[in-house]
């Protein structure tokens, strides 16, 4: 027997609860060169804006134990180059295309809403209030459960489209932003983003980056994150993306059990590009071993008590 | 482009911290072209996490095996250059986009700088059996003699070849950049290098002093190596200005990169 691997995220709705995290799956086609992106339940695209940017200067990357650093600074085409250059060649992937927005102000967030608003081939719109890489990178946002509210009711206004508010876990309680967004009309939560962090060149007496600070990825966060989803999922009534170091199909499963109904692979793809695609592998012979007819079973099962 | 898992056919050490490994691997043997890479994982576990980037240094079609020169600076290359025979080495490849082809009977430079030599090596050998009768010349240079790795193999397969170290142990003492000049008066029709970011900024100025055209091998630290995090980029005179090492690279047109803005 096969196991059920569909899953619902809300309104959206996946053949499986893979999806592969933004920023680090560009806009799918250099990894279409290892597998058919057909096999993912979703793809999250790179961080969008509504003009292009060069993002920060190099050095843009640094690793860290069992984690990585980055400040890539959102560099994208802009909202125009990648409805028109980027969203027509993915149609080809029988897969749900989740675009995920950045903006300087509340303005600008509801702008790139609402020209994605007539675009047909998205399954949701990612809010990214957690980019902690530039000045004006949404992080300012994702730390004010009240400027949250203002983002996510202008956004809400401009789109029929199912809205994904991807949290930051630079806050010092995570469930306050969760329940802000939600309240404003967020159909799911994303959770988490990277987390702040530093690393200096011993030698040089220089910071690796040259932005300073970047965001912590990989398996070396992959504990906060699964508290973070935990501690939401277990108090709000609401369907959670989660993400954090996930790197095999036992720590989807941990997600899952923590409260998540579907999870975003990361860091992962740049350790082995085909990451995503073997987690959803791994998932399916999860449940067979398990005994687990269908996926959705496992969404909080966690026992704690 | 291919993942897979690699056996290593042979470890030789060549200079202190330097080794070379051949590597069987016939579908990346097939396809690769000079100034491309590999993106090896160095551990099964998930530290050190992410994957270092290798140039091609060979390949030998016929047996379907490629060569790379490690040089151990940290902890990734230092648990490579440890590896055994035998062993398999999860690698991607070829990755990146090489050198371009010169025109018909072109007169060649190649600077190279320390283990830059790599990619040149392949350039060198590939133009040794190309149709064209391309004339090649190969400078390379290093701060000992020690430290002139595989020059021999570079020297082979160059009609002419100098080496210039930093304390004269070898060759002419010095900055090998200081042979460049003396090359290119007597004519040159391409340059193309990899070494050091100073050494390569420098012969892009002396190649735009004299409007020769001049490719460079950029290095960059890597995220994914297959274009898609964009935490690789260089500075460039483009639009968009900043390029991906990995992908629009590893070899630019020195007149394109940026290199004021680049640091060390
Ligand atoms: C296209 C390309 C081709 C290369 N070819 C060769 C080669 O043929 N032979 C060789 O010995 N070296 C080569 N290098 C450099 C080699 O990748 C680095 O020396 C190596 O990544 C350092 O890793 P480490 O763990 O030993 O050092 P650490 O300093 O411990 O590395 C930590 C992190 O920095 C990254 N990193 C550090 N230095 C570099 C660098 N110079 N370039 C890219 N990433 C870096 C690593 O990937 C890792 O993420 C090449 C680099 C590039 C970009
Ligand atoms: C190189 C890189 C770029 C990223 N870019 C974005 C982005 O543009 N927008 C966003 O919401 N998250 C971005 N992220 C965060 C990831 O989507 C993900 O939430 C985070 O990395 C944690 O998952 P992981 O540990 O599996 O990588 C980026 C992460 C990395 C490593
Ligand atoms: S290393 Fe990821 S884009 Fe180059």
């Amino acid at each position: 027997m096969t196991p059920d691997l569909t899953t619902t995220v809300g309104k959206i709705q996946l053949k499986n609860p893979i999806l592969t995290a933004s920023g680090t799956f560009g806009y799918g086609e250099e990894y279409a060169e290892f597998y058919d992106l057909s096999a993912l339940g979703g793809i999250i695209l790179k961080g969008t804006t509504l003009e292009p940017r060069e993002g920060n200067p190099p050095t843009r990357i640094a690793e860290t134990p069992a984690g990585m650093l980055n400040a890539i600074g959102l560099q994208n085409p802009g909202i125009d180059a990648v409805i028109t250059d980027k969203l027509p060649s993915l149609s080809r992937f029988d897969t749900a295309v989740i675009v995920n927005i950045s903006g300087r102000t509340v303005d600008e967030y509801a702008e790139l809403a609402r020209r994605l608003d007539p675009v047909p081939s998205i399954a949701a719109i990612e809010v990214n209030i957690s980019c902690p890489n530039v000045q004006h990178g949404g992080m300012q946002f994702g730390v004010d459960p009240v400027l949250i509210r203002d983002l996510v009711q202008a956004v809400r206004g401009q789109t029929t489209h199912p809205l994904v508010v991807k949290l930051s876990p630079n806050v010092t309680d995570i469930l306050v932003m969760g329940e802000a967004a939600v309240e404003a009309g967020a159909d799911a939560l994303s959770a988490i983003n990277t987390l702040l962090g530093m690393a200096i060149d011993v030698e040089r007496r220089r910071p690796v980056l040259a932005n300073v600070t970047g965001g912590l990825s990989g398996p070396a966060i992959r504990p906060v994150a699964v508290r973070m989803v935990w501690q939401l999922a277990r108090e709000l009534d609401v369907p959670i993306i989660g993400s954090g170091g996930i790197m095999t199909a036992r720590d989807a499963v941990e997600f899952i059990l923590a409260g998540a109904s579907a999870v975003a692979v990361g860091t992962a793809n740049f350790v082995d590009p085909r990451a995503a695609l073997k987690v959803v592998h791994g998932l399916r012979d999860f449940c067979g071993t398990h005994g687990v007819s269908r996926i959705a079973e496992l969404v909080g099962a966690v026992q704690t008590g | 482009m291919e993942s897979l898992a690699a056996r290593i056919t042979r470890r030789e050490e060549v200079a202190p911290h330097h080794i070379t490994l051949e590597l069987d691997c016939p579908a990346i043997a097939h396809a690769a072209t000079p100034g491309q890479f590999v993106h090896v994982r160095v551990s099964g576990t998930d530290d050190p996490l992410l994957r270092r980037p290798i140039s091609i240094m060979l390949r030998d079609n016929y047996r379907g095996r490629i060569e790379i020169l490690v040089r151990a600076v940290g902890r990734g290359t230092a648990i490579l250059s440890n590896l055994a025979p035998g062993s398999a080495l999860d690698i991607i490849g070829p990755l990146g986009h090489g050198f371009p082809v010169p025109e018909e009977d072109s007169r060649v430079l190649l600077v190279a700088g320390g283990v830059g030599v790599a990619p040149l090596i392949f350039l060198a050998d590939t133009l040794q059996l190309a149709e064209q009768q391309h004339y090649v010349r190969g400078l390379l240079g290093a701060a000992t003699e020690d430290m002139l790795v595989c020059w021999q193999d570079f020297a082979g397969r160059c009609e002419a070849f100098q080496a210039a170290t930093e304390d004269g142990t070898a060759g002419a003492r010095g900055l090998v950049t200081e042979l460049v000049s003396e090359q290119l008066q007597r004519g040159v029709d391409i340059v193309y290098t990899c070494g050091p970011r100073p050494m390569m900024a420098r012969v892009a100025e002396l190649c735009a002093e004299q409007s020769v055209p001049c490719w460079a091998s950029l290095e960059q630290f890597m995220g994914c190596g297959v274009g898609a995090c964009l935490g690789c980029v260089i500075p460039t005179r483009l639009q968009p200005k900043h390029r991906r090492v990995c992908k629009d690279g590893p070899v630019f047109s020195a007149s394109e990169v940026a290199w004021e803005e680049l640091s060390e």
